[in-house]
């Protein structure tokens, strides 16, 4: 579950660092310590949908992955989805079955970076 | 965008055209001799491995992940030419270490004609070097980076990138419908897909190019003009080339190829070849290329040189035109 991820994560992350307390990632993510610890306990519904991103960010997780395991999904891909409804239904329901490396064959681009 | 598909560096422009796509593949060849006179365009033997850098990304500097793009694995005693395949005209630039092949110039996001920074795709099949003068390149030979031989610190005095840069900029789509969407000239766009291409197919980690020995090549004018191309739709990638001494090392994988001896070459009796195009005219080449020096050559290698060099007029050189059929040669 969603808080158990969080949970894992910042526990491990906190080994090394003591930033990682429950206190101080509540602290940078803007909610309250107490919030957090029932997020963690799955205690509470999924937070909302940039308190994710926030943990996510400052735990170092994927936000989609996290996103998905609080059954949201990001509001950008929703968008891209919402405009073109046809196009990217049609893509999405031909592409659920196909394995992993299908897909990335379809979609991958090289990379382009600072240079 | 640009894709990897096995070998081959795919760019595709869908914004701009249904038909705006081109392949891009880079050929491991023979290193011609580097002695003063000028040779026929090698052949082609197999395509360098590419990979995705954040495939490897465990092993890599942190510079190259940034920079992002794919990976070339090379042997030093290795040359390369760049073939080029699509209908769909497409201004390319081509760097090395981000010194521009065509002109000598240190790298820019732009397109310029004055002077003209770049190939145009399909008119130009193949790129074997270095622009140096009129109807001439000087080959792209490895070199490890930080030996002080590579174009880009000759140049720059710096080993700060190596590898291979391209930008591709696709026709405009309304200047393609005006060219080559017309009726009448649906025969004459045909001769395009029938370039022989194929015919030719017959320490640090990084790797950086310098220029090797003299091959006659022309590099085509742009007949389009820049304002011809799409510079909103560019599209970008860094080929890093990497040393085979590191290759392993760097992404587990073995080297996928073993490097090409001037003997093998010989005794394959694999043909030269001459390219012509009658009607089009060439850019004059770069001074600031020309100046620069060639790859310091190793005793075995002048030996192997001066072999194949006496033997030039053994090997078959077959003369290809834009126009001709194409057909499988035997190698």
């Amino acid at each position: 579950m969603l808080g158990d991820q969080i949970r894992t994560r910042r526990e491990l992350l906190k080994d090394a660092d003591r930033r990682y307390s429950l206190r101080q990632v509540a602290g940078r993510v803007g909610i309250e310590p107490a919030y957090l610890s029932k997020i963690e306990r799955n205690e509470v519904p999924p937070p909302g949908e940039e308190t994710i991103k926030k943990i996510s960010r400052d735990l170092e997780l994927d936000p989609d992955v996290m996103l998905a395991m609080a059954g949201k999904i990001s509001s950008d891909l929703q968008e891209i989805i919402r405009k073109r409804p046809l196009l990217f239904s049609k893509m999405l329901r031909a592409l659920k079955e196909a394995p992993d490396h299908a897909i990335l064959e379809v979609v991958r681009e090289v990379t382009d970076g600072d240079w | 965008m640009i894709q990897l598909k096995g070998t081959n560096l795919v760019l595709r422009f869908p914004q701009v055209h249904p038909k705006a796509k081109a392949s891009i593949e880079f050929m491991r060849t023979l290193r011609v001799p580097n002695d003063g006179n000028t040779y026929p365009l090698p052949a082609g033997l197999g395509s360098f491995e590419l990979e995705h850098i954040e495939d490897h990304k465990a092993q890599l500097p942190e510079d190259w992940l940034k920079r992002g793009g794919v990976m070339l694995p090379m042997f030093q005693s290795e040359a390369m030419w760049i073939s080029f395949n699509g209908t769909y005209p497409i201004a390319l630039k081509v760097a090395t270490g981000k010194i521009n092949a065509i002109t000598g110039e240190l790298w820019t996001n732009e397109l310029t004609d004055e002077p003209q920074n770049y190939v145009v795709l399909s008119e130009q099949p193949w790129l074997d070097g270095y622009a140096v003068e009129q109807g001439t390149v000087r080959q792209f030979v490895a070199t490890p980076l930080g030996s002080g031989e590579s174009a880009e610190e000759q140049i720059t005095g710096e080993a700060a990138f190596g590898g291979i840069q391209i930008q591709a900029f696709p026709m405009k789509r309304e200047v393609y419908k005006e060219l080559f969407e017309s009726p009448k000239l649906t025969d004459e766009v045909q001769q395009y897909l029938e370039i022989p291409a194929f015919l030719r197919r017959c320490s640090e980690p990084a790797m950086g190019l310098v220029p090797g020995g003299s091959i006659a090549q022309e590099i085509h004018k742009d007949e389009y003009g820049l304002d011809a191309w799409d510079l909103s739709a560019g599209s970008r990638c860094f080929i890093h080339t990497v040393n085979s001494e590191a290759w392993s090392e760097l992404t587990d994988l073995p080297m996928p190829h073993k490097p090409i001896s001037a003997r093998d070459y010989k005794s394959a009796n694999i043909p030269w070849f001459k390219y012509y195009a009658q009607d089009k005219k060439a850019l004059p080449g770069s001074a600031i290329l020309q100046k620069l020096k060639s790859k310091k050559e190793k005793p075995a290698t002048k030996r192997e040189d001066a072999e194949i060099g006496q033997n030039m007029s053994d090997l078959p050189v077959v003369k290809l035109r834009r126009s001709d059929v194409v057909t499988e040669g035997v190698f």
